[in-house]
């Protein structure tokens, strides 16, 4: 009997498509919901996102009670516990999120403290605290990337401190996430690239990591494949709506995989990249993912191998020998991050984003070390090792 | 019918095991704290008085070991004097006794759900290493390599055999001790 055990959790609604967003008062209305609040930032509302969602409301005679649209790219417990003033000063009685991930997780925390009461969402911080379901929830995501629709987890800064607090539990999955190729049609060319890569790095390390298991790899390969034949079409035409909603759903897919088989050493090394030197996620995804690769080579070749099938599709699988079919997964891999780099510039290393001194590595080494997805890394790391990493990503 | 028998005496057998290593642990725990430089590293960036658990849900068997300063480990025994900073928490005896029994790697046993962490999952991860550590020392190098996720290649026969001497005689040292007491 084999002695491998999994866990596999995704209650979220998709609802994807053309036309997605006019279900979101037939779903709120299935959840008793009739006085919604929108949680968003300002730039989703100054490019417009945010009409067509009003307009499908409207259509049905939904009143959305309030838009709060002052969320901050980093999110913080005065702004969750201000959202949730207003939420209660307006008698609202469901959320919807609209934009990245951190509209999402601001609307994820100020569930929790409408649904649970008080104003220090603090003290609901870490995993398991929660015990009942919260208020009705939707998302409707702006990029295609985080994955956060589809994930029980929300981080939001406490100021006062100065750390980041991780919200961990099921009930911040969402009732439905929302996938409407409008959605995403404006994002900008460098934007596209490093969310798109972010899924791409999602997907990968799910296959790839410790607590890969079959439903979740069924996601990730799906995802991988819906990147690579779509990232580049996108790039080259941002108006293909149907590229767009490819990227969007892998985007989800990619979230659901590594929301249930965790992720590893690229965002080990990502997560300390964007606390030190405050690079994009997205972009740290893109840039460490090769090198990781390379480093864990040994211990993944098989998984790895298995990749550029949905990598390089069928004909490029069978004209590769078994024994070079995972450095030719790197290589794809690589040669997309050049395309990219072709077209928008997105960095391939540290010194290309000229907002990382050669001196900063060791302190990045060390942060990451400590990084809870470490843990899930296929291959041991020390301290040593994440220094020859980041060196070898760095020019 | 001799199964069922059998059952309750093979989970009290189990429930035995877990006690017992969780006790040899805490002591080890200790133990290198104060003979391995690397150990003490690790342990250094913990706050002083941080209070670590490990336990077996929901009230079963427990280690609990303090930081005291200066890389060092006190082990408290079952009982915490306060409220504990991280517990790595099995949910299930079955899963404590596939970890300490080494069929289950403690990183494999991470990315299967067999265990929670409760607190600051940097704090666990580092003591997730001083566990690793600790396993490399004392075990023989072909069960610590069903422990661990990967046995360092930098810890030769001389070393590992007289760390863990000195780690096995301090914690005979301390079981006199609790038992004199």
């Amino acid at each position: 009997m084999s002695n491998t055990y999994y866990e596999f959790f995704c209650p979220v609604k998709v609802i994807a498509g053309k036309a997605a967003l006019e279900h979101i008062p037939y779903e709120l209305s299935a959840l008793g919901a009739k006085r919604p609040m929108v949680v968003t930032d300002k730039g989703v509302r100054a490019a417009g996102l945010l009409d067509p969602v009003i307009a499908a409301c409207e259509e049905s005679g939904l009143e959305i009670v309030n838009i709060y649209d002052d969320v901050p790219p980093d999110s913080s417990t005065t702004v969750v516990r201000d959202i949730a003033a207003v939420y209660r000063k307006e008698k609202c009685d469901s959320i919807i999120a609209i934009g990245g991930g951190s509209a999402i997780d601001t609307g994820k925390a100020v569930n929790i403290l409408v649904s649970e009461g008080g104003d220090d969402i603090a003290k609901y911080s870490g995993a398991g605290v929660l015990k009942r379901p919260l208020k009705p929830f939707l998302v409707v995501p702006t990029t295609a990337g985080t994955g956060s629709e589809v994930t029980s987890i929300a981080v939001i800064t406490d100021e006062k401190k100065g750390v980041k607090l991780p919200f961990t539990s099921s009930y911040l999955l969402p009732n439905a996430a929302v996938i409407d190729p409008r959605m995403t049609l404006t994002l900008p060319p460098h934007i596209t690239a490093a969310t798109a890569m972010d899924a791409m790095t999602h997907a990968v390390e799910s296959f790839t990591c410790m607590a890969k298991n079959p439903l979740s790899d069924a996601y990730a390969t799906a995802a991988i494949k819906k990147v690579s034949r779509s990232l580049l079409q996108v790039m080259d035409n941002p108006k293909d709506s149907d590229g767009r909603l490819e990227l969007a759903q892998a985007s989800t897919m990619a979230g659901i995989a590594f929301s249930n088989s965790m992720v590893g050493l690229v965002h080990s090394l990502g997560h300390a990249t964007g606390a030190i030197c405050h690079l994009p996620h997205g972009l740290c995804m893109s840039l460490y993912l090769p090198y990781v690769l390379e480093y864990n080579l040994e211990t993944i070749r098989e998984p790895l191998s298995e990749l550029l099938l949905h990598l390089e599709g069928p004909e490029v699988y069978a004209a590769t020998p078994a024994s070079r079919r995972a450095e030719a997964s790197i290589s794809a891999l690589r040669k997309l991050r050049d395309a990219l780099y072709k077209r928008c510039k997105l960095p391939r290393t540290l010194k290309e984003t000229g907002k990382v001194t050669e001196d900063q590595l060791d302190q990045i080494a060390e942060m990451a070390l400590d990084d809870g997805s470490i843990m899930f890394n296929p291959k041991e790391v020390t301290l040593k090792d994440a220094r020859a990493v980041l060196q070898r990503a760095w020019a | 019918m001799l199964a069922k028998r059998i059952q309750p005496m093979a989970s009290q057998a189990k429930r035995l095991y877990v006690e017992l290593m969780f006790q040899v642990m805490g002591r080890a725990l200790q133990a290198v704290s104060e003979v391995d430089s690397e150990v003490q590293g690790e342990a250094r960036v913990l706050p002083e008085g941080f209070l670590f658990e490990m336990m077996v849900m929901p009230e079963g068997s427990r280690l609990i070991v303090e930081h005291i300063g200066n890389g060092r480990f006190h082990y408290h025994g079952d009982s915490a004097p306060r409220p504990v900073d991280v517990s790595i928490k099995f949910k299930h005896l079955t899963h404590a006794f596939l970890v300490l029994s080494f069929q289950e790697k403690t990183s494999v046993a991470f990315a299967n759900d067999r265990m929670l962490v409760d607190g600051d999952v940097s704090y666990a991860v580092r003591m997730t290493r001083v566990l690793n550590r600790l396993e490399a020392f004392i075990l023989p190098k072909i069960i610590a390599e069903r422990a661990v996720k990967e046995y360092p290649a930098n810890l030769h026969l001389p070393e590992k055999l007289i760390s863990a001497a000195q780690i096995y005689l301090k914690v005979a040292t301390h079981f006199v001790q609790t038992v004199r007491a």
